[in-house]
């Protein structure tokens, strides 16, 4: 691979391998109660609806998770606790957000293993342009095609 | 490897035909079907209500009794299609002291429920549930819902949606045969 190649190709991945990071380094300074409490009801579904979160919900139910979320956010219980407890009370189906185990891992690792067989597959039909054979007139060829444009 | 390139299509092929499997099978299926309400089995959590009439209801003043709970508003369509069979089971047990019907209404504001409770003859304890608290301590995702306690205190049964009198009447027999 020559130099210039070598160069693109690292560009690239570098360039990847950023936006990746960029996108998932945690954005914004610590964060207060108020603002967990809100990013948590975004995740919990609004029991008495189809598919809607308890921060977008204005029934009575979504109304008292809002401040049962608040409660225990400022009492310093972790997310991961309060979701529990939902998930406890509710079944999983609480969480709009897909859950990092059973079915769930279906959801997030689709995106990754269609972007990895992309890649194998744009590799391999790469290196198989490039290990096809350039092919040469030879002058039997050319004697035939001059030959027909003479007429 | 021969073809590297017919085996990447077969095993894209493979993946693609698996996570159709997977999928066809969550067709149709409804993820909250199998979740059994986080209570049964547990004791009911510990309220303090007050009734349209003035009297207190708590988890404490109904220890000893076989009870139901039926969590209800004036506006849900269910709700007034499970009426009939409430005011029979009502009725029927009326006399009885170790039976008690409590309506907790849900997502309703007294106003407008008290006079419908009066037109309609609810003569059960009726309790607002206006914090929302007593329908987020429950688990419900609605109503009707209604919960059977045993004397004992424990959740015993539940059942989502109107209740016929049949329903009632199971529900309490789930209730009195736990202590």
């Amino acid at each position: 691979m020559s130099h210039r190649r070598l160069l693109a190709w690292g560009g690239a991945a570098l360039l990847i391998v950023g936006a990746l990071v960029w996108a998932a380094w945690p954005s914004g300074g610590p964060q207060t109660a108020a603002d967990r409490a809100h990013e948590l009801a975004t995740e919990i579904r609004c029991p008495d609806c189809e598919a809607l979160s308890v921060a977008d919900s204005s029934s009575s139910s979504a109304q008292a998770i809002r401040a049962d979320l608040a409660r225990r956010t400022k009492e310093g219980e972790s997310d991961a606790e309060i979701r529990s407890v939902y998930v406890a009370r509710y079944g999983v189906s609480i969480l709009l957000k897909p859950q990092s185990s059973g079915l769930g891992i279906v959801v997030w690792g689709l995106p990754v293993l269609a972007f990895a067989l992309g890649a194998a597959g744009l590799a391999l039909a790469l290196a198989r342009w490039r290990r096809q054979p350039r092919l040469h007139a030879t002058d039997a060829d050319e004697e035939l095609v001059d030959g027909v444009r003479s007429g | 490897m021969r073809h590297p390139a017919r085996w990447a299509t077969l095993a894209v092929g493979v993946v693609v035909a698996c996570l159709a499997v997977l999928l066809a099978s969550q067709v149709n299926t409804n993820p909250t079907a199998d979740e059994q309400n986080h209570l049964v089995g547990k004791q009911i959590p510990s309220f303090t209500a007050r009734t349209f009439n003035g009297q207190t209801v708590s988890a404490a003043s109904l220890e000893g009794k076989a009870v139901l709970v039926n969590f209800w508003n004036s506006w849900c369509i269910p709700c007034q299609e499970e009426l009939p069979a409430l005011k029979a089971f009502e009725q029927e047990h009326a006399g009885d002291p170790t039976v008690e019907l409590v309506g907790v209404l849900r997502d309703d504001t007294t106003q407008a429920a008290r006079p419908y409770a009066a037109a309609e003859g609810m003569t059960w304890d009726l309790v607002n549930d206006a914090s929302g608290n007593l329908s987020l301590d429950f688990g419900t995702r609605g109503q009707p819902e209604t919960y059977a306690i045993s004397p004992a205190g424990v959740v015993v049964g539940t059942e989502f949606g109107p209740a016929s009198t049949h329903d009632l009447d199971t529900l309490l027999a789930a209730a009195r045969t736990r202590s």
